[in-house]
C-alpha cells in the first residue's frame, strides 16, 4: 500500500494524545504528511508490540516456572543469571534452534497459518488498550467491540491448528476449543455490555476516564468508581468467562495434557510451537488487559499519572498470577460440564446481570 | 464454592511460607543412610576367590577369572548392570566386597561401567561412612583386625 | 509376645465348605485328587471346566477366581484354577485341568469368571494351551506375530526373535473407515501422558463418548516369572519382587514371595522379624498410596501441580525412613526367607523418633489433602459417579485391594487370611460403597491412616522388645531344596490388592514353575466395564483410580 492512498482512520476523539501522534510530534515525522503519520504509527505499534512480547518472554519461560515452583514447594530456575533470569535467553535459543518437524499429512497453508493467527489476534487486541503514561495506540469509538472481535479470531486459529494437524488428539482439542469459545464468548460479551451501559460508551479511553470518578469517600480516602467495585457480580462473571475464553484452569480442556496430550498443539514443534505458546500467553495478558481496563480503572492508581503504565502492568500481572494460582489448586472440569456451565449457568447469569444493570442505570437516570 | 476456596487457600499457604523441599544438588549433597547401597569396593588382598559372590549374583554381574591353581586373575563387575541387591556382600565370608554409599558415578559408554579389580579398589568411600560398621556391626567386630578402623585396602 | 488383642472379625463368616462337601459336589467329575499345600485339588476333564466351576461358584460360593496357572509337564499340559471366596479367602480349592501334549485344548472358564478372559490369553501366550470357547483367543503379553510359547518345554530360549513393525499387526488396520460410521478410533498410548507407563488403550469414540475400550498390555513384559524360575529360592529371587510393582511397594511384594516360599519349605519366622516386616510393609503401603493419590490428582487436575508435588514430598519422608531401614529407596531387597536382612538401624532411638515424627505429622497432612482434593467441588463433580464398578462386576473381574474396597467389597487378606503380625494389631479394613472414582480415592486416603495406626503399634512393640530376644532370621539352610512336586499358592495384600504367587518345586534349588498373580492385571481388565459410555476424561480418571503399575501388569 502506498502512502498516498492511505486514509487515516480517526484515531482520536477528544483531548487524549495517542502514542503515534506523540511520536510524530517528537520526531518531526508529522510534518511529512500521511506517510509520516504512517511511519509514526508503525513505530508506536512496534513499541507496544515489543512491550507485550517482552512480557510474555518473561512470563513464559521464567515467571511461570517461578510461580509454579512457589506453589509446589520447589526452587525452580536459579542457575543462570540472577534469579535464573537468563533462562529466558537459554530457552529462546533452545526453542528456536530445534528442528521444525512438519508431519507428512498436514494441511499445509492452514497448518502454517494457525500459529500466526493465534499469536497475531492477541497482538491486535492491544492496539486499543489504554495502558497509561501515554501508551495508547488508538482509541476508536467501538474499542470494546473491537477487542472482543479480534480476540475471538484466535478460535479460528485453534480450529485451523486442530483440523490441519491430521492428528486425532489435535482434532478433539480444536473442536473442544471452538465449543468452549462459543459457549463463553457470549457471556463474556454480554457481561462486558453491562459495563457499557454504565459508561455509556464503547470507547475504552472513555470507559477508563469514567472510572476515575469517585464512588464514595470515606474519611478522606476515596474509592474510585472502578466497575469491579460498582458491580462485583459482573466482575466475577467476566473473570470466569475470561478464564474459559483463554483456556486456563479450571477450563483448560482444549489442551488437557492428561487427556488429549496437548490438544490442538500436539503436532507443533520449534518456532510454530513457540508462536502458539506466545499466543496463549498474549491471550492471558490481553484478557488481563481487558479486565484491567473495563473493571479495574485501567492505568489508574496512586501517584502521578506518569506511573500509569506501571499500575496497568501490575494489574495485568495480578490476573496472570491468578491464572497460575487457579492452576495449582483447581481440577479441570470435564468438557460436557464445561459446556453445561457455559450455556446453562454463565449465559443466564450474564443476561440477568445485563437486565438488572440496565434497570438500575435506567432508574438512576430517570 | 467453599471447597474451591479452601483448595486455593492451601496452595497459597504453601506459596507464601517459602519452604522448599527440593535441594540444590550438587551444592547441597544429599544425606545418605549408612545402610545405603552404592558402588562396590573390592579388596584383592582379602579375597579368597571362593566365587560365592559370583554364584549368588542374580543377574551375572560379577565375573571372576582364575588360573588352573584357582589363583584369582580377574574380578570384573558391571556396575551398570548391577541391581544393588547386596547379596555378594552378604555371602562374602571375608568381606572382600562391600557396597559403599557412593551413588555418583558416570561413564560415557556402557562398556565403561565394567569395572575391573583395580577400578573397584579405587572406588572412594562416600563421606567416610564405613558400610560394614553401619550395616552389620557384629560382623565388623568379628572380622576386624585389632584396634581401629578396618583396613579394606 | 501377645498384645492380648483378638482379631475382630472371625475368619469363616462365610458358609464353611468342607473337603468332603467339595468332593461330593464335584462327584464323579473328579478324576483324581491333586492336593496342593494351600488347598484341596481336584483333577477334572478338560471339557467339564465350566460345569464344575459353575457348580463351585453357585453352589459352594467360590466366587473369586484368584489365579490361573498354566504349565507344561513332560507328558501333559495343566491349567490350575485357584478358587477362593471373597467372604473368606482361607477357603480355597484348586481345580486342575490336565490336557494332552498333542492337543492341549481345554474348555474356557470365561463364561463363569470374566477374569479368566485375560488369564487364559496369558496361558495361551506363554504356555500354549488353547481354550475352547474363549471369546478372544489372542496373545496378550507378547506381540501377535511371536513364534512359539516361551514357557513351554520345547521352546528355544536362546533364539532371538525380531518382531518388526511391518510384521506386527497394525492396530489401526481394521479401520473404521466406512462412510456410515460415526465413531473414531483413538490410540491412547503407548506414549501418552496419562497411562502411567507403557500402556496402550484402543478406544473407539463417539464424539467425546467412549464406546469401546480395550487395554493392550505387554509393553513392559520382562519375563519376571521366568527369571524367578532361574533363580535360587534362598537368595536370588528376593531382589526381583521389588521390580514388579516398582513404585515403592517393594516390601509388600517381597512379602508375597517370602510367604509362599516359607510356606513351601516350612520355614519359621521369628516374631520379632514379623513385627519389623509388618512395619516395613505398611510404610511401603503409605508410600504407594501417596503416589497413587498424587498421580490420580495429576490425571484429574491436568498438570504436575501442587498436589502431585505435595504427595511426592510426603512420600519422600517415608522413603527416607525406608532407606534407613533397608538401605535402598525403592529396590529394598530387605526380606529374607525366615526373617529380614537387618535389625532396625542403630541408634534405634533415632529411628523411632524419625518414624514417630512422620506419624505425628501425618494427620495434618491428610487434612490438607482433604482440603485440597476431596473437599474440592470441582473434584467431586469430576469423580463422584464416574467410573462405576459394581461389586458383582468387580468380583467377576477378580478385582482386589482398594479397587474392590472402593466398591464395597469387604476383602483384605491382612485380616481375612492373616499373616505377619496383623492379627495381633488393632486396625480396620476400610470400605466405601460409592463404587466410583471418588470412593477409591477415599479408600486409599483412609488406608494411609490405618497403616499409620499399624506402624504406631509396631513401633511400640519394637521399642519394648527385650534386647536378648531380637531374632531377625530363623535358621534357614544355605541351599533350599523343597520336596519335588510340592505345589502351593499363597497371596498377601499388596499395595494394589491380592498379590499371589504359585510355586511348584521340582526337587532342585530353583522353582519348577513360578506364577505371579498380579492385582493390577485384574484391576486393569475391569477398565472396560468402568469407562464405556463415559467421556474421555472419565476414562483417564478411571484408569488413574485403578492405580496400575505396568511393571506388575506385564511382569
Amino acid at each position: 500500500m502506498s502512502g498516498a492512498s492511505f486514509v487515516p482512520v480517526p484515531l482520536q476523539q477528544d483531548d487524549t494524545v495517542l502514542l503515534p501522534e506523540r511520536i510524530a510530534d517528537l520526531t518531526g515525522l508529522g510534518g511529512l504528511g500521511t506517510a509520516g503519520e504512517l511511519v509514526a504509527a508503525f513505530i508506536a505499534a512496534f513499541i507496544v508490540g515489543n512491550l507485550m512480547l517482552a512480557m510474555t518472554g518473561v512470563a513464559g519461560p521464567w515467571a511461570k516456572r517461578k510461580i509454579t515452583a512457589a506453589f509446589t514447594d520447589r526452587i525452580a530456575v536459579n542457575r543462570i543469571g540472577p534469579f535464573g533470569l537468563l533462562i529466558i535467553v537459554a530457552d529462546a535459543v533452545r526453542l528456536l534452534s530445534k528442528e521444525l518437524i512438519i508431519p507428512e499429512n498436514v494441511d499445509r497453508p492452514a497448518y502454517d497459518l494457525a500459529p500466526i493467527v493465534v499469536a497475531g489476534s492477541a497482538m491486535l487486541g492491544f492496539a486499543v488498550i489504554p495502558m497509561g503514561s501515554g501508551v495508547h495506540l488508538a482509541d476508536p469509538e467501538v474499542g470494546l467491540a473491537y477487542v472482543f472481535a479480534v480476540s475471538g479470531i484466535a478460535s479460528i486459529g485453534l480450529v485451523m491448528a486442530g483440523y490441519s494437524s491430521s492428528n486425532k488428539y489435535s482434532l478433539i482439542g480444536g473442536l473442544r476449543a471452538v465449543a468452549q469459545n462459543i459457549a463463553y464468548e457470549i457471556p463474556l460479551v454480554v457481561t462486558g455490555m453491562s459495563v457499557v451501559i454504565f459508561a455509556g460508551t464503547l470507547q475504552l479511553g472513555e470507559i477508563v476516564a469514567v472510572q476515575a470518578e469517585p464512588l464514595i469517600s470515606l474519611g478522606g480516602f476515596t474509592i474510585p468508581q472502578w466497575y469491579a467495585f460498582v458491580n462485583p457480580f459482573a466482575f466475577v462473571l467476566f473473570m470466569v468467562a475470561n478464564f474459559a475464553e483463554i483456556g486456563r484452569n479450571p477450563f483448560d480442556t482444549p489442551e488437557a495434557p492428561t487427556e488429549i496430550v496437548a490438544g490442538y498443539q500436539t503436532e507443533y514443534s520449534s518456532v510454530y510451537f513457540v508462536l502458539i505458546y506466545l499466543g496463549e500467553f498474549l491471550h492471558i495478558f490481553l484478557g488481563g488487559a481487558i479486565i484491567a481496563t473495563i473493571f479495574l480503572g485501567g492505568p489508574a492508581g496512586p501517584g502521578p499519572a506518569e506511573l500509569g503504565i506501571v499500575w496497568f502492568l501490575v494489574k495485568i500481572w495480578a490476573v496472570f498470577l491468578l491464572t497460575q494460582w487457579l492452576r495449582s489448586a483447581l481440577p479441570r472440569v470435564r468438557i460436557d460440564q464445561l459446556i453445561e456451565i457455559g450455556w446453562k449457568g454463565m449465559l443466564v447469569l450474564s443476561f440477568a446481570n445485563l437486565v438488572l444493570t440496565a434497570l438500575i442505570v435506567g432508574m438512576i437516570a430517570s | 464454592m467453599i471447597g474451591l476456596l479452601k483448595s486455593m487457600a492451601t496452595t497459597m499457604k504453601h506459596a507464601l511460607d517459602g519452604n522448599t523441599f527440593t535441594v540444590e544438588y550438587p551444592e547441597t549433597a544429599p544425606d545418605v543412610s549408612p545402610r545405603f547401597r552404592g558402588v562396590h569396593k573390592f579388596s584383592q588382598e582379602r579375597c579368597i576367590w571362593c566365587r560365592q559372590c559370583e554364584n549368588v549374583c542374580p543377574n551375572d554381574t560379577i565375573q571372576i577369572v582364575t588360573d588352573d591353581q584357582r589363583n584369582g586373575e580377574q574380578y570384573n563387575l558391571h556396575i551398570g548392570q548391577c541391581i544393588y541387591c547386596r547379596l555378594c556382600e552378604e555371602v562374602c565370608p571375608v568381606d572382600a566386597i562391600l557396597l559403599t554409599q557412593n551413588f555418583e558415578f558416570t561413564a560415557d559408554t556402557k562398556a565403561d561401567f565394567v569395572y575391573n579389580k583395580e577400578q573397584l579398589k579405587a572406588v572412594p568411600w562416600y563421606k567416610d561412612i564405613d558400610p560394614l560398621e553401619s550395616r552389620e556391626p557384629d560382623r565388623g567386630a568379628w572380622i576386624g583386625e585389632g584396634e581401629g578402623a578396618v583396613d579394606y585396602q | 509376645m501377645s498384645t492380648g488383642l483378638e482379631p475382630r472379625r472371625q475368619v469363616g463368616t462365610a458358609v464353611e465348605t468342607t473337603e468332603e462337601e467339595l468332593a461330593e459336589l464335584i462327584g464323579d467329575r473328579a478324576l483324581s485328587r491333586d492336593d496342593h499345600k494351600n488347598a484341596p485339588g481336584f483333577v477334572i476333564r478338560p471339557d467339564e471346566v465350566q460345569d464344575v466351576l459353575f457348580d463351585l461358584r453357585d453352589e459352594a460360593g467360590f466366587d473369586h477366581l484368584s489365579c490361573l496357572t498354566a504349565q507344561e509337564y513332560e507328558d501333559r499340559y495343566e491349567s490350575i484354577y485357584h478358587l477362593k471366596k471373597y467372604a473368606d479367602p482361607t477357603q480355597e480349592v484348586s481345580i486342575v485341568v490336565p490336557t494332552t501334549s498333542d492337543e492341549p485344548t481345554s474348555q474356557s472358564a470365561e463364561p463363569v469368571f470374566r477374569t479368566a478372559d485375560w488369564h487364559e490369553r496369558e496361558a495361551f501366550d506363554l504356555v500354549g494351551i488353547d481354550y475352547e470357547g474363549h471369546p478372544d483367543p489372542r496373545r496378550i503379553l507378547l506381540p501377535e506375530t511371536w513364534q512359539g510359547h516361551p514357557l513351554s518345554l520345547g521352546y528355544n530360549q536362546t533364539k532371538p526373535q525380531v518382531v518388526s513393525l511391518t510384521e506386527h499387526a497394525n492396530p489401526i488396520q481394521p479401520d473404521q473407515k466406512d462412510a456410515e460410521s460415526d465413531t473414531m478410533f483413538l490410540n491412547i498410548g503407548p506414549h501418552h501422558p496419562a497411562t502411567h507407563g507403557v500402556l496402550h488403550i484402543k478406544a473407539a469414540l463417539d464424539g467425546e463418548t467412549v464406546v469401546d475400550v480395550e487395554p493392550d498390555v505387554g509393553y513392559l513384559h520382562r519375563c519376571e516369572e521366568q527369571m524367578c524360575q532361574q533363580g535360587t529360592y534362598r537368595h536370588q529371587i528376593m531382589p526381583y519382587p521389588d521390580r514388579w510393582d516398582y513404585v515403592s511397594a517393594g516390601l509388600l511384594n517381597e512379602w508375597a514371595y517370602a510367604r509362599v516360599a516359607e510356606d513351601l519349605a516350612d520355614l519359621e519366622v521369628p516374631e520379632y522379624a514379623q513385627v519389623i516386616r509388618t512395619m516395613g510393609a505398611e510404610l511401603c503401603r503409605i508410600a504407594s498410596h501417596m503416589l497413587a493419590l498424587g498421580t490420580f490428582a495429576l490425571d484429574v487436575y491436568g498438570d504436575f501441580t501442587a498436589i502431585f508435588q505435595y504427595a511426592m514430598r510426603d512420600r519422600e519422608v517415608v522413603q527416607d525412613i525406608l532407606e534407613d531401614l533397608t538401605g535402598q529407596r525403592l529396590m529394598f531387597n530387605y526380606f529374607r526367607l525366615g526373617g529380614v536382612a537387618w535389625d532396625l538401624p542403630e541408634p534405634r532411638e533415632e529411628f523411632f523418633e524419625k518414624t514417630r515424627d512422620f506419624l505425628d505429622e501425618l494427620p495434618a497432612k491428610l487434612a490438607e489433602y482433604d482440603d485440597l482434593i476431596t473437599g474440592n467441588e470441582i473434584f467431586q463433580i469430576r469423580c463422584v459417579n464416574t467410573g462405576i464398578l459394581e461389586p458383582e462386576v468387580a468380583k467377576q473381574y477378580g478385582c482386589t485391594g482398594p479397587v474392590a474396597r472402593g466398591s464395597g467389597i469387604d476383602f483384605d487378606l491382612r485380616r481375612d487370611d492373616p499373616y505377619g503380625y496383623y492379627e495381633n494389631l488393632e486396625w480396620d479394613v476400610v470400605t466405601e460403597d460409592g463404587c466410583d472414582n471418588y470412593s477409591r480415592v477415599l479408600v486409599r486416603m483412609q488406608e494411609v491412616e490405618q497403616s499409620a495406626k499399624i506402624i504406631e503399634q509396631c513401633l511400640d512393640l519394637l521399642e519394648d522388645w527385650p534386647e536378648d530376644d531380637r531374632e531377625i532370621q530363623s535358621n534357614v539352610p544355605r541351599t533350599l531344596k523343597p520336596e519335588a512336586d510340592t505345589e502351593t499358592y499363597r497371596a498377601v495384600e499388596g499395595a494394589k490388592g491380592e498379590l499371589g504367587i504359585y510355586i511348584r518345586s521340582d526337587g532342585t534349588d530353583k522353582p519348577g514353575r513360578f506364577k505371579i498373580r498380579s492385582p493390577c492385571f485384574h484391576n486393569l481388565s475391569a477398565l472396560e466395564e468402568m469407562s464405556e459410555g463415559e467421556y474421555i476424561p472419565d476414562l483417564i480418571a478411571s484408569l488413574g483410580s485403578l492405580d496400575i503399575v505396568l511393571g506388575e501388569v506385564d511382569r
